[in-house]
């Protein structure tokens, strides 16, 4: 007697690391850059490729109520880019969620 | 539980200030006296958010303790640890509850001297939270045992006690003339004594230009005056901010935060060597990262293509 549908799928197989834990390693750098005008433009290198990018910017979208986009570099990976001065927002939000624990965060800019 | 905590640590309190005072050091009371007492304040000040004269009161209350040590000193040590701890909790529960904000104040302090005390006697700790407690500890110095913090504590003291001049020199704060940053136009920005302040840092311009285009994120180049352009508005606040931040990854020791420094390079390497201290130690190398396109798309495909 086997219940062979009861174990095909397990759930938690590539959660065994646990919630963030060591998933981010490195530094992520958020960076600002200046556009037109008083314009702003936030990014964000270096978070772990094992994230979900695309559903990270699609919440702080939402969240910090400003538009975004993931954008693929060669050398670089994926780097989320947020429009504004976002850089206390997702510093605040990334370690809430712990994506990445504050002292993995380098903050650059004025 | 805060409200049982509330009840149960006058006890605790008052059980140490006597089981404490048996085997007393003198020189170590005189010496720790002082110094126990203010950080124990501190403490105090940090950890419960009372109004201030009860923070007095409770200065006040140490302040007696450590008077009364050296002449009860004496008289305690005659009795057994044992029977103390026993009838403390006694005596306690009368004035306990008239106290009870006051004896609150002083947790830390009783804590953590207790800690140290039941180890010694018995060797069992009672209770997990007297542990987290330790890491706060005075350094108080009574005889045998002492914990790494307590001696490093003192090892400080006497460095400052010595060399009165180093404490000086570490007071001596490293100043800066500030940036003199000006608006040109609507879209540059001109740091007037950018030159200057590299000399004042025995930095080559040519590495603080680097780190300031990377960290700000634009591009800039030094004129015929010797003044920094760089592209986009920066207030003199913000360059402050990046030239602090320099400062304190290239400039200062990271061992001993001394500003004589030298920057070397060395195998494509950048090497802090502290005049000061002697260390050496690799710093990291100015990235600018990525850089996202802000200008103008049909520009940029213009010109490459």
């Amino acid at each position: 007697m086997s219940f062979q549908n009861l174990k095909t799928f397990d759930p938690f197989a590539d959660a065994d690391k646990g919630p963030g834990e060591a998933v981010q390693d490195g530094l992520v750098h958020i960076r600002i850059q200046q556009r037109n005008g008083r314009k702003t433009l936030t990014t964000i290198q270096g978070l772990s490729a094992e994230y979900d990018l695309k559903k990270i910017v699609r919440h702080c979208k939402k969240e910090f109520a400003c538009n975004g986009t993931v954008v693929e570099h060669p050398e670089y990976g994926e780097v989320l880019q947020l429009q504004g001065d976002q850089r206390e927002n997702i510093c605040q939000w990334l370690t809430k969620t712990g994506l990445a624990k504050p002292e993995q965060l380098k903050v650059h800019g004025f | 539980m805060a409200e049982e905590e509330a009840i149960f640590d006058p006890s605790l309190k008052k059980k140490k200030k006597k089981a404490k005072k048996t085997p007393f050091d003198f020189d170590a009371a005189l010496a720790g006296g002082t110094a126990g007492n203010e950080s124990a304040e501190v403490e105090v000040g940090k950890e419960n958010e009372n109004p201030e004269e009860e923070e007095i009161k409770d200065v006040d209350d140490l302040d007696l303790e450590s008077f009364g040590k050296k002449k009860k000193k004496s008289k305690k040590k005659a009795f057994p640890i044992e029977d103390l701890e026993v009838a403390s909790p006694e005596v306690e529960g009368q004035d306990g509850e008239a106290v009870e904000d006051q004896e609150d104040l002083d947790l830390d302090f009783s804590k953590s001297l207790k800690k140290k005390k039941k180890k010694k006697i018995t060797g069992v700790v009672e209770e997990e939270k007297d542990e987290k407690e330790e890491s706060t500890g005075v350094a108080w110095t009574t005889d045998g045992d002492y914990t790494y913090d307590e001696l490093l504590n003192r090892v400080f003291n006497i460095m400052r006690e010595k060399n009165p001049e180093m404490v000086a020199g570490e007071k001596k704060k490293f100043t800066m003339r500030p940036p003199q940053v000006v608006r040109i136009g609507t879209k540059k920005t001109s740091f007037a004594n950018f030159s200057e302040i590299c000399k004042m840092l025995h930095r080559q311009p040519k590495h603080v230009l680097a780190f300031l285009l990377a960290e700000l994120g634009t591009s800039g180049s030094v004129d015929g005056n010797n003044q920094l352009i760089i592209k986009g508005r920066f207030q003199q606040k913000q360059m402050e901010n990046v030239l602090r931040r320099y400062v304190k990854e290239y400039v200062t020791c990271h061992t001993c935060r001394s500003p004589d420094t030298i920057l070397q390079k060395d195998t494509r390497l950048f090497f802090l060597q502290c005049e000061t201290c002697g260390s050496r130690c690799s710093v990291a190398s100015i990235k600018s990262g990525f850089q996202a396109v802000t200008g103008k798309r049909a520009a940029i495909r213009a010109k490459t293509a």
